[in-house]
């Protein structure tokens, strides 16, 4: 209608290089997703790349819950100065 | 070359060896106050887990928005010490499950007479990146949406890290556990002495 395509709000004279801040932003965070080793540098649209990085997300917040569980579980019956010992001896780093 | 708020390599190394850091100081310090077999199992888990995400936003520091939410938040349940930080958590979750049903249902433009693709993409990213605040730790706070779109970069690398930290450390807790109990006096000598040592 009347606005052309101002991704940013902010101000219109600097949304040319807002759209491109964004889409280099899109495109870095394309790369981070699980998918994207995959397709190599195929570009996902905006929509795309917002969505599976909110189920990316999540799927790493169900992992780390998960992982604590399992931690809380073994945590019940070792202690943690002795569990420190045997992290330190598996030399994990 | 990554963007400069991606940690690879050396960085990541030394955010997660902060991190175990952390995460062992604050378990020793829940388990001071209340020793984890006396907990219930609610109770333990909660507390593994916000263990983990202090670890976590303590390791980032200041580079970020998330950590400062982590730590509010868990400021603010240990002050209520009702389960706030899990209904947050599962609030950012219920939320964003809700969303994106909501999403499925309505379907492309219903109701919006001649809406152009343009308008409907828009608006679909408008309701994504609404969604992705909900999941990123003080996400809905204002910011522009290059500043989101940073923040999820960088909450995502560290949520990675995390959870290479628990897989690990909960690895290590496992393999002993199995040697306790296969191989008690290999496990006990050792643990003697740097127990005595600590």
């Amino acid at each position: 209608m009347s606005s052309r395509r101002p991704r940013s709000r902010a101000s219109t004279g600097a949304s040319r290089i807002s759209d491109e801040q964004i889409s280099d932003l899109v495109a870095k965070l394309q790369a981070l997703l699980p998918e994207a080793r995959l397709r190599s540098s195929d570009r996902m649209p905006s929509s795309r790349v917002l969505q599976e990085t909110c189920s990316y997300i999540r799927s790493l917040h169900r992992e780390v819950d998960d992982l604590s569980d399992r931690l809380s579980e073994l945590l019940a019956t070792s202690d943690v100065s002795t569990a420190q010992a045997a992290i330190i001896r598996s030399l994990l780093m | 070359m990554q963007g400069r708020n991606c940690t690879t390599g050396k960085s990541s190394t030394a955010f997660k060896q902060e991190l175990l850091k952390n995460l062992l100081r604050g378990l020793r310090a829940r388990t001071d106050a209340c020793a984890f077999s006396a907990m219930s199992v609610h109770e333990r888990k909660r507390a593994v887990k916000s263990s983990a995400d202090v670890a976590m936003a303590a390791a980032r520091g200041v580079g970020a928005r998330w950590p400062k939410a982590i730590l509010a938040a868990a400021a603010a349940s240990t002050s209520s010490n009702r389960s706030s930080c899990q209904v947050r958590s599962s609030r950012f979750r219920r939320v964003a499950r809700r969303c994106f049903f909501r999403e499925k249902r309505r379907g492309p433009a219903a109701g919006v007479a001649a809406a152009s693709s343009v308008d409907v993409a828009r608006r679909l990213v408008r309701r994504r990146t609404m969604a992705l605040r909900k999941v990123i730790p003080g996400g809905d706070a204002a910011m522009d949406e290059a500043s989101l779109l940073r923040e999820a970069m960088d909450y995502v690398v560290h949520l990675r890290a995390q959870v290479d930290v628990l897989r690990r450390v909960s690895e290590a807790m496992q393999i002993r556990s199995s040697l306790l109990r296969y191989a008690p006096s290999s496990i006990h000598g050792q643990e003697a002495s740097s127990s005595m040592r600590q």
